[in-house]
């Protein structure tokens, strides 16, 4: 028995992506949820309108913090930058009552104004008109809150547009970076190489099948969310779709990008679920993005789920127009640039003949196919042998 | 040592309704070399999974050293199996030293034999093959196994290696070891002391290589153009094998070839047919040529 | 002067001149020179390491040298078996013929009639249906061997077709091989069977990335320096380091009448007409006792 432990450490030693995951994983895990998992609610982005916009800030205090404020506008105004994601907070004033409209879709920013705005009222109450800073100027007539786009505050309504995302990611990443790495265990992919295709229409090939059956998964999350959980989708199913688009090909490219440094099924995956735990983490969908440290939030903007779980959201609860979604977009397509362009060039290389490679490394043995298995662990390591 | 090292009597051994191993008695004695030749799905590994003890038979009985097979057993065992049974990830030393481990031997079972030191401290899976190969044999015999059963012990290797690997075969032999072999290479069928063939899940012949091949004969055909006669030769429903630049045809006399070539200028010898030859005419008749891998 | 791994068509041979292949810090191959002619099967010999896959697949285009030419036809018209078959496991016989046929757009009236042919004459037209994962060996073989050749190409490269394979479904092979070569096709093939190499119109020998021997098998055999002779013990000293044991007995290599008789052994001594694999034996040997000096041989 204790030759088989120090085998199994000696092995263990070796394999650096086995070993990464479970030295790194916990120490991204603990600074995630050291730094990133929190649903307090520290800033709450206010826009005020009406005559008396400008005092609003005074009115209100922290975590409020006024972004804009527009004496000349009104309500409209004021739910179009609520519609936007442009404010979590409006303060429309005028004659009577202010009108405080909150966004709903933001689920804990709204709890938390929310929770400010009644703990303020019932300060008001006890105060009086004599004391309390916030009840200038002369007795404040107590403002009308509304909730928009989820006046329930429903957990599911906003979880089920960022879970329409989060099976693409499963699907796209995952499944896709299967795809590759199969080829080059069956011995299949110097087959290709040799045939007369171009590494375009290898590439394509291995990601059309995919997008077919991953928007078939998002018709069925998002129907069954509309129809069984009763989640609005009051926007447009174009811009919708157009977003879903784009982030399936940068998910899928994520994937063969995964498939084409792997090599073999379970190093595959272990990159795959490197590649996408944090995406579920970090994207906005279980902790609001403004709660996540700054010092962190950065791999948040780096992830294509936050860039979609923006569109699904605003399109699904707010209908939020393609205009001011122009941003999620815009980075959406660059990675999406990106990613296509660096999975192009790996692929290149392991389909690319003619073209001279420099010093390349050693070939994957074609012997590794043919014949009984060797005995290795658990992570596969293939045999590099020198060419045969 | 006066049990035989290995006994299969009577051995079947069926998954489902497909019968893997049909009645096959095999013995290996101290010292022999018995060398087990078929095709891919004939039955060898099944059997030698059998004799290992890795399979219980569904009919008939396996002895090992005149017991069932056992851990104990396993102890007196040397296998090399087809994929080596090495840890690609471990270097040669760290292989040497876990199976000496697992088989409770001393340390000087885990020893690097003198031809591979240069090679101890390197990752396994970053050696040539022929290294591998003499690795895995020191790692089989480092525990002075009294059976030897080697599964394709030199496929891909070169000739001089290959003879090298069959030198340490034949000390073991020596030794008192038992050593039972597979192998698809005709000529290591001379290494062998017996021979037994198997399609089909039976055997279909034992003997040495001269006793099996017998006096088949086949025809050979010297044409100008080789392939003028195999077109002729294949119209006519015979089997032809192309060597070099002539062609061979077993199964047919000399007068049946010559008239399925018909005017064609050829020349139509007799000539004894190799073991192969043969081999090919026994897995044919046994009507086993498919089936899994 | 074509660059280096350019295609060239036309001429009436296809192969490598004075190729070096690089993998990283391995000189995988070393200034390779290798014909293939139409209508012809050269056998490519070597043991694992040697470099012939890798010459086979700058052959088939999948590589391409760091130095030197090599002349191999378009790729439409260049048929490849990688080692292992190179056949999806996941996808039937038919299915696996159908994306060859298309990928090198075989019009598909003549892709159905060719594999028909083809998967009948090997005996594998009754499982037509079967996943390639489920053959036998010897069947997944042959339909690797099918599947290169479907689209008639000039250059036929095989890699280790009938390694592991059943005498049946060898023989089978060694008729499509034939068959391919017979229509004019150059049928390029690695193998580890020297038995094997034989039966091919030439042969190339490699060792650890150069060529060891080539030409014709009788020309190998014919070029052998020294004689070879036969005897029951492992002969002691000098001797006993230029001999190797086949088939049960030792074979003494004598490169330049430095044994006497007598002086080598007692018993019997018998001289032998060698053969290929005695001549590829006697060239390795060759190779490596000029390396080794005397005395410090790790035997």
């Amino acid at each position: 028995m204790w030759a088989m432990i120090v085998k199994e450490f000696r092995q263990l030693r070796r394999d650096r992506r086995t070993l990464a995951m479970m030295i790194v994983m916990p120490v991204v895990l603990l600074i995630v949820f050291g730094y990133a998992a929190s649903f307090d609610v520290t800033t709450i982005p206010t826009v005020a309108a009406g005559p008396e916009a400008g005092q609003v800030a005074h009115l209100v205090g922290e975590p409020f913090h006024v972004t804009a404020t527009e004496p000349a506008q009104g309500r409209a105004w004021a739910e179009q930058q609520l519609r936007d994601g442009n404010a979590a907070v409006a303060v429309v004033t005028g004659s009577g009552r202010p009108q405080v409209l909150i966004d709903g879709s933001q689920l804990f920013t709204a709890k938390a104004a929310i929770a400010e705005l009644s703990a303020a009222a019932a300060k008001a109450a006890v105060n009086g008109p004599a004391g309390g800073q916030a009840s200038q100027p002369g007795s404040q007539p107590q403002p009308v809150v509304t909730v928009l786009y989820n006046p329930e505050l429903n957990t599911s309504d906003i979880m089920i547009p960022g879970l329409a995302g989060v099976v693409l990611v499963f699907v796209g990443t995952i499944i896709t970076s299967l795809g590759v790495v199969r080829e080059r265990q069956s011995g299949t992919l110097e087959q290709l190489a040799v045939m007369p295709l171009k590494p375009r229409d290898v590439f394509l090939g291995k990601i059309v099948p995919y997008f077919a059956v991953a928007a078939l998964d998002l018709a069925i999350v998002v129907g069954l969310g509309v129809g069984l959980f009763g989640v609005p989708f009051r926007g447009s199913l174009a811009v919708f779709a157009l977003g879903a688009v784009l982030f399936l090909f940068v998910t899928l490219g994520i994937g063969v990008l995964i498939s084409s440094v792997s090599e073999n099924q379970g190093q595959a995956i272990q990159l795959a679920f490197m590649v996408t735990l944090p995406q579920v983490l970090l994207s906005g969908l279980i902790f609001p993005l403004s709660s996540i440290a700054v010092g962190v939030r950065w791999i948040s903007y780096l992830l294509p789920l936050t860039y979609f779980n923006e569109i699904s959201r605003g399109v699904m609860l707010r209908a939020e127009p393609l205009t001011s979604l122009w941003q999620p977009f815009l980075l959406l397509a660059l990675l999406g640039v990106v990613v296509f362009t660096l999975a192009s060039l790996r692929f290149r290389a392991d389909l690319a003949p003619a073209a001279p490679r420099r010093g390349s490394g050693t070939p994957r043995g074609p012997e590794s196919a043919r014949g009984a298995p060797t005995a290795t662990s658990a992570a596969g390591t293939p045999s590099a042998r020198s060419a045969g | 040592m006066t049990e035989l090292p290995a006994q299969a009597v009577a051995v079947t051994r069926a998954f489902g309704h497909f019968v893997a191993v049909d009645q096959v008695d095999l013995e290996v004695r101290p010292g022999e070399v018995v060398g087990l030749l078929g095709a891919n799905g004939a039955g060898k590994t099944t059997l030698i999974r059998l004799l290992l003890g890795l399979l219980r038979p569904s009919g008939g009985e396996i002895r090992l050293f005149g017991e069932p097979p056992s851990r104990h057993t396993r102890r007196r065992i040397g296998y090399v199996p087809q994929g080596l049974g090495l840890y690609d990830d471990l270097t040669l030393a760290e292989n040497l030293a876990f199976s000496a481990a697992a088989y409770g031997e001393g340390p000087e079972a885990a020893a690097v034999p003198t031809p591979l030191r240069r090679y101890r401290g390197t990752v396994t899976g970053a050696l040539p093959l022929g290294v591998q190969r003499t690795a895995a044999f020191a790692e089989a015999l480092a525990h002075r196994p009294d059976l030897l059963v080697l599964d394709e012990p030199t496929s891909g290797v070169d000739p001089l290696a290959r003879a090298r690997l069959w030198e340490t075969v034949a000390v073991a032999a020596v030794a008192g070891a038992g050593v039972l072999v597979t192998t698809h290479y005709m000529d290591e069928a001379g290494e062998c002391d017996r021979l037994v063939i198997m399609a089909a899940g039976r055997v279909v012949a034992r003997g040495t290589a001269q006793e099996i091949t017998g006096d088949t004969r086949i025809s050979v055909v010297q044409a100008g153009s080789w392939a003028a006669a195999f077109g002729a030769l294949e119209a006519a429903g015979l089997p032809v094998a192309l060597v070099g630049r002539t062609l061979r045809v077993p199964g047919a006399p000399p007068d049946a070839v010559r008239r399925a070539l018909g005017d064609l200028p050829a020349a139509v010898t007799s000539a004894p047919a190799t073991l192969e030859e043969r081999f090919f005419e026994l897995t044919l008749s046994s009507g086993q040529t498919e089936g899994p891998s | 002067m074509t660059a280096p791994g350019a295609a060239e068509s036309g001429g009436d041979w296809w192969g490598t001149e004075d190729v070096c292949v690089k993998f990283g810090d391995t000189l995988a191959l070393d200034r390779v020179w290798f014909r293939a002619e139409p209508g012809r099967v050269s056998a490519v010999v070597g043991g694992d390491g040697a470099g012939r896959t890798t010459l086979l697949r700058c052959l088939a285009g999948a590589l391409a040298p760091a130095s030197g030419r090599v002349r191999r036809p378009a790729r439409m018209a260049t048929g490849y078996m990688s080692a292992g078959s190179g056949v999806y496991p996941d996808l039937s016989v038919t299915e696996n013929l159908a994306f060859r046929a298309t990928a090198y757009r075989v019009p598909p009236q003549q892709a159905r009639e060719r594999s028909a042919e083809l998967l009948a004459r090997a005996g594998l037209d009754r499982v037509g249906d079967r996943l390639a994962g489920q053959l036998s060996g010897g069947m997944r073989q042959k339909l690797g061997v099918i599947a290169a050749m479907l689209h008639r190409p000039d250059l036929l490269v095989l890699d280790e077709p009938t390694t592991g394979v059943d005498p049946v479904s060898r023989a089978d092979l060694w008729w499509l091989i034939a068959r391919a070569a017979a229509g004019g096709a150059a049928v390029v093939l690695a193998t580890s069977y020297l038995d094997e190499a034989e039966r091919a119109q030439d042969v190339l020998v490699l060792d650890a990335g150069t060529v060891l021997a080539s030409g014709t098998a009788e020309q190998i055999v014919a070029a052998m320096p020294g004689t070879l002779t036969i005897t029951s013990e492992r002969p002691a000293g000098d001797a006993g380091r230029r001999a190797w044991r086949r088939e049960g007995r030792w074979r003494v290599w004598d490169p330049a009448g430095l044994d006497t008789e007598g002086a080598v052994a007692p018993g019997s001594r018998d001289v032998v007409m060698p053969d290929l694999q005695d001549a590829v034996t006697v060239a390795i040997l060759a190779r490596e006792l000029a390396l080794v000096p005397a005395g410090q041989e790790s035997r």
